[in-house]
């Protein structure tokens, strides 16, 4: 299954992206139906863009979870105070545990940084910048999924607040993560 | 070797003994097809399997009564076939495939496709360097425009496309390392 003229890899990312202009899409979408090995290909792409479009973001605002809680989600949260080092249980009844790094001065903040790294040898596991985060609730809400488990169980979670004006402050907070 | 797309449409359409083997044999080679025209139009899998069950349906019908007037580009066919139903499913106006017509579609079109590892992927995008992690997460989680991608980022337009073909190159290998090391 080859095919003489195939689509670029480019093209293909852009396609998935959503980032080719109308007539380009068409053009892409007719050469897909007529051509196996570069459907082959597309779906080589999209297997990697569509987990991460449904994948949920490791941070999430407290109108995210109440959505996830009324669709049937079963969540179970702990909260942590800066520098707290401590165990949660991923308990087998529990669909996503929520960590609520709390301690946390947001009044000011226009910024929230998030980095999570392994304890044992300070590996980045995931960064993401401008987190959400709500002033009056001085937390940010992490979603530790499932499918984690897989991942360094104790982790180093740190929040950098950015306000305008000031130097960034850091907040760390340890959690060993155990599986049931 | 295999028959062309257009002598399936034709045993189909001459409703030989042929004509079942046929249909399957289409219905086979286009699922995939337009399961990924429904991922990228209509962004949810089940929706995606909705579309291929109605267009397959929609096209056998078509094929059995003889109203593919040109057999040579089926392609075509299926690919306006697949417009017009996820274009309805948008407008909340498409009816469902039904359960009885269902019946008439090969069960085994369904062609398992992959599904990304996600505790892999989790650990595939942390080795990617800052720039191409945000920028995959803000293309693809966050579905940011490329133009608001570099204005966030302070980088060219261009800029953000090639990063983000480096990314998911990167993305790929490493998922198929990681499969490789898993057999």
């Amino acid at each position: 299954m080859t095919c003489p003229d195939p689509i670029a890899w480019d093209t293909l990312v852009d396609y998935w992206a959503a980032d080719l202009d109308p007539t380009a899409t068409d053009d892409v979408e007719d050469h897909l139906f007529g051509c196996p090995a570069c459907t082959a290909a597309a779906a080589r792409v999209a297997a990697i863009t569509e987990a991460l479009r449904a994948a949920l973001p490791p941070v999430l605002s407290r109108a995210r979870i109440e959505q996830l809680r009324t669709r049937g989600a079963r969540i179970r949260e702990n909260t942590f105070s800066p520098g707290q080092r401590r165990e949660v249980l991923f308990a087998r009844d529990a669909d996503l545990l929520i960590h609520r790094l709390a301690g946390l001065d947001l009044a000011q903040a226009d910024r929230v940084d998030f980095r999570i790294t392994d304890e044992a040898t300070g590996d980045l596991i995931a960064a993401v910048e401008a987190v959400p985060f709500d002033p009056a609730e001085g937390a940010v809400y992490v979603a530790c999924q499932r499918h984690y488990g897989t991942l360094p169980a104790d982790t180093v979670m740190s929040v950098a607040v950015h306000a305008p004006g000031t130097p960034p402050r850091t907040a760390t907070y340890t959690i060993l993560h155990r599986f049931e | 070797m295999q028959a062309p797309d257009s002598e399936l449409v034709r045993a189909i359409a001459a409703g030989t003994r042929e004509a079942r083997a046929a249909e399957a044999e289409l219905c086979r080679r286009f699922a995939p097809r337009i399961r990924l025209y429904g991922l990228r139009h209509l962004r949810d899998e089940d929706r995606a399997r909705d579309l291929v069950q109605s267009v397959l349906l929609a096209v056998l019908q078509a094929a059995r009564a003889g109203r593919i007037a040109d057999p040579e580009r089926v392609d075509r066919f299926m690919l306006g076939t697949s417009r017009n139903v996820a274009q309805r499913m948008r407008d909340g106006t498409s009816a469902n495939a039904g359960d009885g017509p269902l019946a008439t579609i090969p069960a085994d079109v369904d062609d398992k496709p992959e599904r990304a590892d996600l505790a892999a992927l989790v650990r595939c995008v942390s080795r990617l360097d800052d720039r191409s992690r945000q920028v995959v997460m803000l293309s693809f989680n966050e579905e940011r425009p490329s133009d608001e991608i570099a204005t966030r980022l302070a980088i060219s337009t261009a800029n953000v496309r090639v990063v983000r073909h480096r990314a998911i190159a990167a993305l790929r290998r490493c998922l198929d390392g990681h499969k490789e090391a898993d057999a």
